[in-house]
C-alpha cells in the first residue's frame, strides 16, 4: 500500500516537472494531431469508389481497384528507380556537403565572414523552386541560355537542346538539389559541432593530432548520432520526392521523363487529368506504407549494429 | 496514462471541430452581416427565400466584396423567382478543387464544369436533371437543338445544361500584319498549315532574327487542331487518344492517322529549318506574350469567332496589329458543346430553386448582365448601342466587381451586352449561324463513360505528355519517336480505351 503511494507521488512528481514541458510542447502537438493524425482517416477513400453524393463513409468499396493505375505501365519501374536512385544520391552527397560546409564553417569560427557565408548559404533554400527553375531556365535555354551563347560558343561546341536531352538531367537536378539545399543540411550539423566539447579538441591537439586528423579522428566520429538520425528521417522519405525540385525544374518537358519522372510527378501528371479522389489517395498511401517498411527496417539494422544511436 | 491520452486527443479533436465550425460560421454571418446592412428587410426575409450559391470561373480579379451584386440580382430574383443567391466567383487555378471540396460539404448549389462532364458524372458530382427541365427551366431548354442536350446526358438521363455561345471552333493562324505587309505576303493562299511553309520561308528569309511561328502554350504548336473533321469522343484536344474521322465510326487511334504523321513531319520539317521556335515543346510562355516580343510572326490557335473580330481582339495583348486567317473548318462534336455546362451539385438542397436560378441565366438578360459585369454606375456604364463599357477613367482590374471574361463560361453568350468594340450584330448573327450550320461529327450527342478504364487513362495521358509536346513542336525526331511513342501507348493499356469507346460507340448508334 505504502509502496503505492509512493508510485502515485513519483508519478505525480514527474507531471509536475514534465507538465512546463508539455505545455511548451502542446501546440506542436496539436498540429501534429490536426495535421497528420486527423486526416488519417482519408486512408479509407484509397479502398473506395469515391461518390461526392454518398460522402466518404457510404461510398461503395472497391478493394485494390485504385492501387492498379502505379502498376499500368513499365513506368512504375522508371518512376520508383528514379524517386530511390535520386533520394538515394541526394542523402549521401548531401550529406558530405553538409558537413563539409560546417566543418569549414566551423573552422572560421565566430567572425564576420561566417554569418556572411551562413546567410548566403541559406539564401537559395528560401527560394521558391518556381523561381529556382527559371534561373536554371536562363541558363539552359536553348535559343537565348546563358550556356548555349556564352560557353558553348566559346568552347567552339554545338549548341546542345538541354530540355530534349535526358542524359544530363540527373547531373542538373543533383546540382540545383545541392545549391539549394546542402546550406540548409549544414546547420544542423554546425551545430551539432558546436555542441562538442572542446576538451577533446585540446586533448587531440596536445597529443599532436593535426587540423586535419582533427577532423577525422575527433568531428566525424562525433557526429555519428546526427548523421545516423537525419540519415534514417530522410530514408523514410525515400518514397518521396521534392514535387518542385523533379516538376518545376525540367520544366515539365516530356522528352525527359525518362530521367525526371518520379512517383509524385508520375501520379500529379496521371491525376491531373482525372480528378479521382480515391486514386490520389491510394498513391499517398502506397508511398507512406513503403516509407514506412524503408524507415523500421533502416532502424533495425542500426539497432543491430550500433544500439546507441538506434532512433526507437 | 492511456485515459489521458484518449482525453487529450477527444481535446483535440474538440477544438480542431470548434474552429472548423467558427470559421464556417464566420464566412456565413459575415455574408449575411452585409446584407443587414443593405436592408433590414433583406434580412428578415433570408428565411422566405430559398438560398442558393453559384461557383464559376472568372478570369478577372477575383472581386473581395460580391454583396452589392447579389442584392441586385435578389432584386430580381425574390420576385422572380423566390430564390436568393450568393456568387462565388474563383480564379481558374483554384477552381476545380474548391468546388470539388464544396460539392463534398454541400456549400454550393451550381458550378459549371471545365472539359471534365464525364469525370463529375462518373464521381456522382452532378444532379439529374431530367424531370425538373420542363417544369424549372423551360425556356432554356426551348433555346437548345435536342442534340445539343444529349451532349450532357448519360444513360438518358440528363445532369447539365451547356453554356450557350459560339459552339464551333475554327482553327486559325494569327498573323502580324505588318511583316505580311511589308514582305507582301499573299495570305489569302493559305488554305491549310501545309500552305505555311512558303510564307515562313520569305519571312525567316527577309528576318533571318525572327522565328516564324510561336507556340499557343507549352507543346502546342497548333498541330492538334488543323487535322480536319476530328470527333474527339470526349477526350481533350490536348491530350487525344480514340477518335473518329469524318464518316467512319471505327475508332482509330488519333496518333496512327496518316494526317497526324503528315503534319508531324511538317513540323519537324519547319524545326529543323528555324520555323518554329527551338523551345516550343517547353517554354511556358503563352503566345500573346511570345508576340509581344516581338520575335515572332504569327500562331496557331482555334477560336469560335469570325476571323476579323478575333484578329481585332487579340491585337492588344499582342502588341502588334494582327491578321487572322483560317486553316480549316470548324466541326463540331459532342465535346465542343459540352466543354463548359452548368451542373446543379449532387449534393445540393434546393435543387430546383437552382435551376429556376439558371433558367434566368440563360433567359433574362438583366440577370446574366449583372453577373458579368456587376452594377451600372459602379461597375459599368450602358453605351447607346447596347454595348458596355468601363465608368470614366476605370477599366477591368479597378472597378470593384466585373466578371467580364466569364462571357463564354456563363448562361447564355447571345443575350450578353457585349463589350464596347466587339460583338456586333453581324458577329453575333455568324456566330449562331455557325453553331446550327458548322458540319457536325455523325457521332454528335454521343458521351464517352471513361469509369470503367480510369487506369488506362491515367497511365496513357502520362505517355501522351511524355511525347505529344516533343512531336507537335517537332523538337523529336518525327519517325523513330512516334514508333517509340505508339509502344509506350500499347504497354499503358492503349488499346483497352480504344476497344471501350468502340463498344460504347457501337452500342449508341444501335440505340439511335
Amino acid at each position: 500500500m505504502s509502496e503505492n503511494k509512493s508510485n502515485i507521488k513519483k508519478v505525480k512528481n514527474k507531471y509536475a516537472k514534465s507538465g512546463p514541458l508539455l505545455l511548451i510542447a502542446a501546440p506542436g502537438i496539436l498540429y501534429l494531431i490536426i495535421n497528420n493524425y486527423i486526416p488519417m482517416f482519408g486512408i479509407f477513400l484509397a479502398f473506395k469508389n469515391f461518390s461526392y453524393k454518398k460522402g466518404i463513409w457510404k461510398s461503395p468499396w472497391n478493394g485494390f481497384q485504385n492501387f492498379k493505375f502505379l502498376f499500368q505501365t513499365k513506368d512504375a519501374i522508371i518512376m520508383t528507380r528514379n524517386t530511390i536512385l535520386y533520394n538515394l544520391a541526394f542523402i549521401v552527397i548531401g550529406t558530405v556537403f553538409a558537413i563539409t560546409i560546417a566543418i569549414f564553417l566551423n573552422a572560421l569560427g565566430d567572425s564576420i565572414r561566417t554569418k556572411f557565408f551562413q546567410s548566403a548559404l541559406l539564401l537559395p533554400n528560401l527560394m521558391s523552386w518556381v523561381i529556382i527553375a527559371y534561373m536554371v531556365y536562363a541558363f539552359l535555354n536553348s535559343d537565348s541560355g546563358f550556356i548555349n551563347n556564352t560557353i558553348m560558343k566559346a568552347l567552339g561546341k554545338e549548341d546542345i537542346a538541354w530540355y530534349m536531352e535526358r542524359g544530363y538531367w540527373p547531373f542538373i537536378l543533383t546540382i540545383v538539389y545541392l545549391w539549394k539545399n546542402a546550406g540548409y543540411m549544414s546547420i544542423i550539423y554546425l551545430a551539432a559541432i558546436a555542441g562538442i566539447d572542446k576538451s577533446v579538441y585540446e586533448a587531440a591537439s596536445l597529443d599532436g593530432a593535426t587540423k586535419l586528423q582533427q577532423i577525422f579522428r575527433v568531428t566525424l566520429p562525433l557526429l555519428k548520432p546526427t548523421v545516423i538520425i537525419m540519415t534514417l528521417m530522410a530514408v523514410g522519405r525515400i518514397f518521396f520526392s521534392d514535387f518542385g525540385l523533379f516538376y518545376q525544374v525540367p520544366m515539365n518537358s516530356g522528352a525527359l521523363y525518362a530521367t525526371t519522372q518520379t512517383i509524385d510527378t508520375y501520379v500529379y501528371r496521371g491525376l491531373m487529368e482525372l480528378n479521382d479522389v480515391g486514386m490520389s489517395a491510394a498513391a499517398g498511401l502506397f508511398q507512406s506504407l513503403l516509407g514506412f517498411i524503408i524507415v523500421v527496417s533502416a532502424n533495425a539494422f542500426v539497432r543491430k549494429v550500433d544500439n546507441d544511436n538506434a532512433l526507437f | 496514462m492511456f485515459k489521458k491520452a484518449i482525453s487529450t486527443i477527444l481535446a483535440a479533436a474538440m477544438t480542431f471541430s470548434l474552429v472548423a465550425c467558427g470559421s464556417s460560421d464566420g464566412g456565413a454571418q459575415s455574408a449575411g452581416s452585409d446584407n443587414d446592412t443593405k436592408t433590414e428587410a433583406a434580412a428578415t426575409a433570408d428565411g422566405d427565400y430559398d438560398q442558393i450559391t453559384y461557383a464559376f470561373v472568372t478570369f478577372n480579379t477575383v472581386p473581395d466584396d460580391t454583396s452589392d451584386v447579389e442584392e441586385a440580382l435578389n432584386e430580381i430574383t425574390r420576385e422572380k423567382i423566390g430564390v436568393e443567391v450568393h456568387l462565388m466567383p474563383l480564379s481558374i487555378a483554384d477552381y476545380t478543387q474548391q468546388v470539388s471540396l464544396a460539392v463534398q460539404n454541400g456549400e454550393i448549389d451550381i458550378f459549371h464544369t471545365l472539359g471534365d462532364l464525364g469525370n463529375s458524372i462518373a464521381s456522382d458530382m452532378c444532379y439529374d436533371i431530367t424531370d425538373m427541365m420542363d417544369t424549372d427551366a423551360k425556356e432554356t431548354k426551348e433555346l437548345f437543338e435536342e442534340e445539343w442536350l444529349k451532349t450532357t446526358m448519360q444513360d438518358g438521363r440528363l445532369y447539365a445544361i451547356p453554356t450557350l455561345k459560339p459552339f464551333a471552333l475554327q482553327p486559325m493562324l494569327l498573323y502580324r500584319k505588318d511583316i505580311a505587309e511589308e514582305l507582301g505576303l499573299n495570305m489569302d493562299t493559305v488554305k491549310t498549315a501545309k500552305d505555311l511553309t512558303d510564307i515562313f520561308a520569305q519571312v525567316k528569309e527577309a528576318h533571318p532574327e525572327m522565328t516564324p511561328l510561336a507556340p499557343v502554350s507549352q507543346g502546342d504548336s497548333g498541330l492538334t487542331r488543323w487535322i480536319p473533321n476530328i470527333d474527339w469522343l470526349g477526350d481533350s484536344f490536348a491530350s487525344p487518344t480514340g477518335v473518329l474521322q469524318g464518316e467512319d465510326m471505327t475508332v482509330t487511334s488519333y496518333y496512327d492517322l496518316t494526317d497526324f504523321e503528315d503534319y508531324a513531319n511538317l513540323v519537324r520539317d519547319w524545326y529543323s529549318n528555324d520555323y518554329i521556335m527551338k523551345d516550343a515543346a517547353t517554354t511556358t510562355s503563352a503566345a500573346a506574350e511570345l508576340m509581344s516580343s516581338g520575335n515572332y510572326f504569327a500562331y496557331s490557335a482555334s477560336y469560335s469567332y469570325p476571323l476579323e473580330d478575333t484578329a481585332a481582339s487579340l491585337s492588344a495583348p499582342s502588341g502588334y496589329e494582327l491578321g487572322a486567317i483560317a486553316l480549316g473548318d470548324a466541326y463540331l462534336d459532342t465535346s465542343s458543346i459540352n466543354a463548359v455546362a452548368q451542373v446543379i451539385a449532387s449534393t445540393s438542397e434546393n435543387p430546383d430553386a437552382a435551376l429556376k436560378f439558371l433558367n434566368l441565366t440563360y433567359t433574362d438578360a438583366d440577370v446574366i448582365n449583372t453577373m458579368l459585369y456587376g452594377i451600372e454606375g459602379r461597375d459599368y456604364t450602358k453605351n447607346e448601342d447596347g454595348t458596355v463599357s468601363y465608368p470614366e477613367g476605370q477599366d477591368a482590374a479597378t472597378v470593384p466587381y466585373t466578371a467580364q471574361l466569364s462571357c463564354g463560361v456563363l448562361g447564355n453568350f447571345f443575350i450578353q451586352w457585349p463589350l464596347e468594340g466587339s460583338g456586333s450584330e453581324e458577329s453575333l448573327k455568324w456566330e449562331d449561324e455557325q453553331n446550327h450550320n458548322a458540319p457536325s461529327s455523325p457521332a454528335m450527342g454521343f458521351t464517352f463513360d471513361a469509369s470503367g478504364v480510369q487506369t488506362q487513362y491515367t497511365a496513357v495521358s502520362n505517355v501522351i505528355q511524355q511525347y505529344l509536346p516533343g512531336i507537335a513542336c517537332g523538337s523529336v525526331e518525327t519517325e523513330s519517336a512516334l514508333a517509340e511513342f505508339r509502344q509506350a501507348l500499347k504497354d499503358a493499356g492503349y488499346d483497352d480505351i480504344l476497344a471501350e469507346k468502340q463498344k460504347q460507340l457501337d452500342a449508341w448508334v444501335a440505340a439511335q
